[in-house]
């Protein structure tokens, strides 16, 4: 049954070209001085089951940009659409519920809490969402660690694991509510290399089966995964548009 | 706790146990005072009345020159007389080691079983008397160093001393409590008074009237009519006495008490709010980042909020249940102790079922309230911000300016620059912090400067008073028999005349009313007679000037006789019934005398006018000791005694010195043990404060310190560091708090003063409050930041990074 809504997702999603759509954002933030402009008249398009790449150099507004796209911030100007939701019309309330369905967010710190075990991390987001029977979450929260590889980390707390497997940790909860959508920030930066490529392979994998990422990183020997990769400098997209 | 997002919050609450068990603690200690207090609150109004009401108090005593069973069967009978009885009060005095008397209130009862007005209880021994016995109220009996059985020697007016048997206790709560008055209560039969050398003529009619007999205006028109009807018999009515109705002698002392603890809960109140407060503030700084992540995550702040509420809700709950108990406990204590005081019996200890709902509402509605704003405003927060909280704001230009200022003192080292500007980091918990520890502070200051101008005020009624004894005679001598009587008497230094006749207010229907109790004491008024220029009294003056030789028909009053002319100004008339007759004087002035009663004052001459006691008479003069140790005043009076009655001079009371002691520090107990114990609630919601915003400081800069230590700090450094910064918030709370129990004080002196005394407390800021509370502070401080330093100082670096 589930299976079915989310081959649904997958048609329509497929139907709809441009799943992701900025229209000419504008991001200001008050600074002592002022206000600071991080980004500028952005547009920009990513289509469903894409892997997208945000670079740039350190503070010219990736992060400022994908936190557009998850409603983590809102922006000053200008239009987000995602799935054809007009993000930047919802309200805090709207925004995290629609979110916690939508889209999976990776933090380049795992940011797991501290105090649940890593398969209650992952129940967490449906408990919020409300979105799988009660019964069944456990189940579907070990089936995600196992996608992850790390279903015997599942009864431990986050600070008993290593760097790379509290990153899948957070990858799985991020497929917790089946979004569509992927975003991840620096999601390798505090990865050695090796443990970096086989999260990046986990990525590429997830990509392969439908969903849309989009993720910032610093790391040139990654281009490799992408299917596409967006430039960014002092808040203007630069390439990769589209 | 089935979904995940409680499991989390359990765990939370698990993790941070310290925390949780102070802000439980906290909350619970206000809810302990507020109950203590409460709980005692509602007790005492209800036994107050329950024990005064319960004896069916007269509403008026009408002194006649007899009264017997006919008259009383008649007033009975008239319309608006509910109840009837006779008594008569006779003033002796008993003697409680060889040659020291007391004061002995002898009521002189007819019919022990069949009394229904101002009844009391048997409480040990006979009742009623056997003839040629006495019941002694059971408060009075240890005043006269006696047992139940034993024989003690009493003196009335006409008799001779006389060796009666206290064939029992009785326990009367109409009265002041015995040992607060220094005067024993006795009761015997009216045999029993002729025995001891009176008339056994009962000469009081004591009555109830049917309706309003809560309503002043209301017993005195009706005891206007009955005065009428009885002189209209024949009779002539010496004086009448109403009582404020329904009131204990010392309700208004009682009321003052409760009037300044409802002051003080209220206070407490507003502290617990500031507490918890505090305390939700450091709960969600420690929380802010988790809270960004699971909004990330999808949470909404509906359920953040609701999470965080059930939360609150919950360790309000804990703490009530705490709190609750103690409260009750302590309540019901303090309770019994005032009831013993002031002579009550406490028959029940129940407590209304509102004070548990008041305390459950507010163990857990006040938490919730002032969590919500901090909560709502953290849920709502971008996720953005919440991820990127660092729990610090920029410093001010001030706060830059004080860091700097002490950065150039000598000797200050670079951890207490840290520990400056750390304090200065989070403006808002600094501010909560400082206000909830100075308002805890100036409550602490205030109650002992109430408790040192109390003290001072009665001091200062002592060192006014300076003479030794006060002779009152049964009739009037000869002024210049006494005073070479006395001259035989080698301790006796001066003698002045103060004589003292009753005095009433002017009432249209000419009647001779005084508000006064059984006792005599309480709501009194007297015309005495002042020597110019006497050095025995001293009394500030509020308004106008003291007595001249030469003036004629001028009165100066003290501030309690003041009250009774609320209009009257300096140069004004006012008038007094004194002995059935009009007088008018022209007031000149008002003193202020503490713990006198209502009295005006007149020259000899004046006195003399308007008494018709002639001027070489006096009924009352003053005696200045050579020395004035109990031991002088004590064979001196002994000594002054025996020489008068030689000249058979009877006296009527004998007044020292120590006895007005006894009788003052009495009314002040009570006081001081509900300052104090108010006072020690609030210095531990005070110090829990500090303890709560010291560990969210340090639990916020977990992550600090492990790079600070990773770059080389020790962890001494860093618990010198944190407890530096705790002793430096209590010193500027100290510096705030001083200031502001000045005017704090100044009010409670004020409402204190004035519904005991009609006059404002002293203000006085007392050294031991300031410095007590300074050295509290200081030890609060370290104990409060050494807990969290300590905790923060053992977690490894690795745990101190991975903090999120
Ligand atoms: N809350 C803020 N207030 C003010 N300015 C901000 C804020 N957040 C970011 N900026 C500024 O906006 C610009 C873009 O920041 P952003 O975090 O998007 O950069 P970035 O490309 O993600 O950099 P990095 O690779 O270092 O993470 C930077 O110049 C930064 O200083
Ligand atoms: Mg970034």
């Amino acid at each position: 049954m589930e299976t079915k809504s989310v081959k649904q997702n997958q048609v329509q999603a497929k139907n709809e070209a441009r799943l992701i759509e900025l229209r000419n954002v504008v991001k200001a933030y008050d600074v002592a001085g002022g206000k600071f402009v991080a980004l500028k008249n952005v547009d920009m398009q990513v289509g469903a089951g894409e892997f997208v790449a945000v670079v740039g150099k350190s503070g010219s507004g990736k992060s400022t940009l994908i936190n557009m796209i998850t409603g983590i911030d809102n922006p000053t100007s200008g239009e987000v659409l995602v799935a054809a939701t007009p993000v930047h019309e919802l309200d805090h309330e709207q925004l995290a519920v629609w979110r916690g369905k939508n889209v999976g967010v990776v933090f380049q710190f795992f940011q797991l809490l501290p105090t649940l075990t890593v398969m209650e991390n992952i129940v967490l987001p449906m408990d919020f969402c409300g979105t799988f029977p009660a019964r069944e979450r456990n189940a579907r929260a070990l089936a995600l660690l196992e996608k992850v590889g790390i279903a015997e980390q599942a009864d431990k707390l986050p600070s008993d694991l290593s760097g790379g497997q509290q990153q899948r940790a957070a990858i799985a909860r991020a497929l917790a509510n089946d979004p569509q959508i992927l975003v991840a920030d620096e999601p390798t930066g505090n990865l050695d290399s090796h443990t970096s490529d086989a999260v990046m392979q986990l990525f590429a994998g997830l990509a392969a089966e439908g969903k849309t990422v989009v993720m910032v990183t610093h790391e040139r020997d990654l281009t490799r995964f992408f299917t596409r990769t967006i430039t960014l400098a002092d808040g203007e997209i630069v390439a990769g548009a589209k | 706790m089935s979904s995940t997002r409680w499991k989390k919050l359990w765990r939370d609450l698990q993790a941070a146990r310290g925390r949780m068990i102070m802000m439980v603690a906290a909350i619970a200690v206000s809810i302990f005072g507020v109950g203590a207090i409460t709980s005692a609150y509602t007790i005492l109004m209800r036994e107050v009345s329950r024990n005064y009401l319960g004896t069916n108090p007269a509403s008026a005593y009408i002194e006649l020159e007899r009264v017997d069973d006919v008259l009383v069967e008649s007033v009975k009978a008239q319309p608006n007389i509910a109840e009837a009885e006779a008594t008569s009060w006779v003033m002796a005095r008993v003697e409680v080691s060889p040659n020291e008397w007391r004061p002995l209130l002898l009521f002189v009862i007819p019919d022990f079983n069949a009394l229904r007005l101002n009844t009391f209880k048997s409480e040990e021994g006979a009742f009623p008397p056997q003839e040629q016995t006495i019941l002694l109220e059971r408060l009075a009996l240890p005043m006269t160093n006696a047992k139940v059985g034993d024989a003690i020697n009493v003196q009335t007016p006409n008799g001779q001393k006389q060796s009666i048997v206290i064939s029992g206790l009785v326990h009367d709560p109409g009265l002041a409590p015995a040992w607060q008055e220094q005067m024993v209560y006795g009761y015997i039969t009216p045999s029993t008074l002729a025995w001891l050398g009176e008339s056994d003529t009962l000469q009081i009619l004591k009555v109830k009237i049917k309706d309003g007999s809560s309503n002043q205006a209301a017993i005195e028109s009706a005891v206007s009519d009955l005065a009428a009807w009885l002189k209209s018999q024949g009779h002539t009515v010496e004086e009448i006495r109403i009582p404020p109705p329904n009131m204990h002698p010392h309700q208004s002392q009682m009321n003052s008490i409760l009037f300044m603890l409802l002051i003080f809960i209220l206070m407490a109140l507003v502290l617990s709010a500031i507490l918890t407060a505090t305390m939700i503030g450091g709960l969600l700084a420690q929380q802010i980042r988790q809270i960004g992540i699971m909004k990330a995550i999808g949470a909404r702040s509906s359920q953040i909020t609701s999470l965080y509420l059930v939360m609150i809700a919950a360790l309000g709950l804990i703490a009530v249940i705490l709190g609750v108990p103690f409260g009750v406990a302590v309540g019901r204590g303090f309770a019994s102790v005032v009831g013993e005081l002031l002579n009550f019996t406490i028959y029940s200890n129940a407590i209304p079922a509102w004070v548990y709902v008041v305390e459950l509402l507010m163990g857990v509605l006040i938490p919730l309230l002032v969590a919500l704003n901090p909560i709502l405003k953290t849920t709502r927060t971008t996720v953005r911000e919440t991820l990127n909280y660092y729990g610090t704001t920029r410093e001010t230009v001030a706060s830059r300016g004080l860091v700097s200022w002490v950065a150039k003192l000598r000797g200050v080292d670079n951890t207490l620059l840290m520990a400056l500007r750390n304090t200065f980091r989070r403006r808002g918990r600094l501010i909560l912090t400082l206000s909830l520890l100075a308002a805890a502070g100036a409550m602490f200051i205030t109650g002992l400067n109430v408790k040192t101008g109390w003290e001072t005020y009665l001091t200062d009624a002592a060192s006014y008073r300076h003479y030794d004894l006060e002779l009152r005679f049964n009739a009037p001598q000869s002024e210049a028999q006494i005073n070479s009587i006395l001259a035989t008497i080698p301790e006796v230094q001066k003698v002045e005349a103060w004589n003292l006749n009753p005095a009433a207010l002017v009432r249209p229907d000419g009647l001779d009313i005084v508000r006064t109790y059984p006792d005599g004491g309480h709501g009194s008024f007297s015309l005495r007679s002042m020597p110019p220029e006497s050095k025995m009294m001293e009394a500030p003056l509020m308004t106008g000037r003291t007595l001249q030789p030469d003036d004629v028909d001028t009165v100066v009053l003290n501030q309690m006789s003041a009250a009774f002319f609320p209009n009257a100004k300096v140069g004004d008339t006012i008038q007094l019934t004194v002995n059935g007759q009009t007088a008018t004087f022209k007031l000149v002035g008002i003193i202020k005398q503490i713990l006198t009663p209502a009295t005006a004052y007149v020259t000899p001459s004046t006195f003399a006018a308007t008494t018709g006691q002639p001027a070489p008479m006096t009924n009352a003069v003053r005696i200045v000791l050579s020395q004035h140790d109990a031991q002088t005043i004590s064979a001196a009076s002994g000594a002054i005694e025996s020489a008068l009655a030689a000249q058979k001079i009877s006296t009527k009371v004998s007044i020292t010195e120590t006895m007005l002691e006894g009788a003052t520090s009495g009314h002040v107990y009570i006081f001081i043990y509900s300052l104090i114990l108010i006072s020690a609630v609030m210095a531990v919601v005070g110090v829990l404060g500090l303890m709560s915003s010291m560990s969210t400081s340090v639990i916020e800069r977990t992550r600090e310190f492990g790079i600070m230590r990773a770059i080389g700090a020790k962890s001494q450094t860093i618990l010198r560091n944190v407890i530096s910064e705790g002793i430096f918030i209590g010193l500027m709370s100290w510096i705030t708090a001083v200031p502001l129990s000045l005017p704090l004080s100044w009010g409670v002196d004020y409402l204190v003063g004035m519904l005991s005394f009609r006059a404002a407390l002293p203000l006085i800021l007392s050294p031991l409050a300031v410095f007590g509370w300074l050295l509290l502070v200081l030890l609060g401080a370290v104990f409060a930041s050494f807990y969290p330093a300590r905790q923060a100082s053992r977690l490894t670096i690795r745990e101190t990074l991975a903090y999120v």
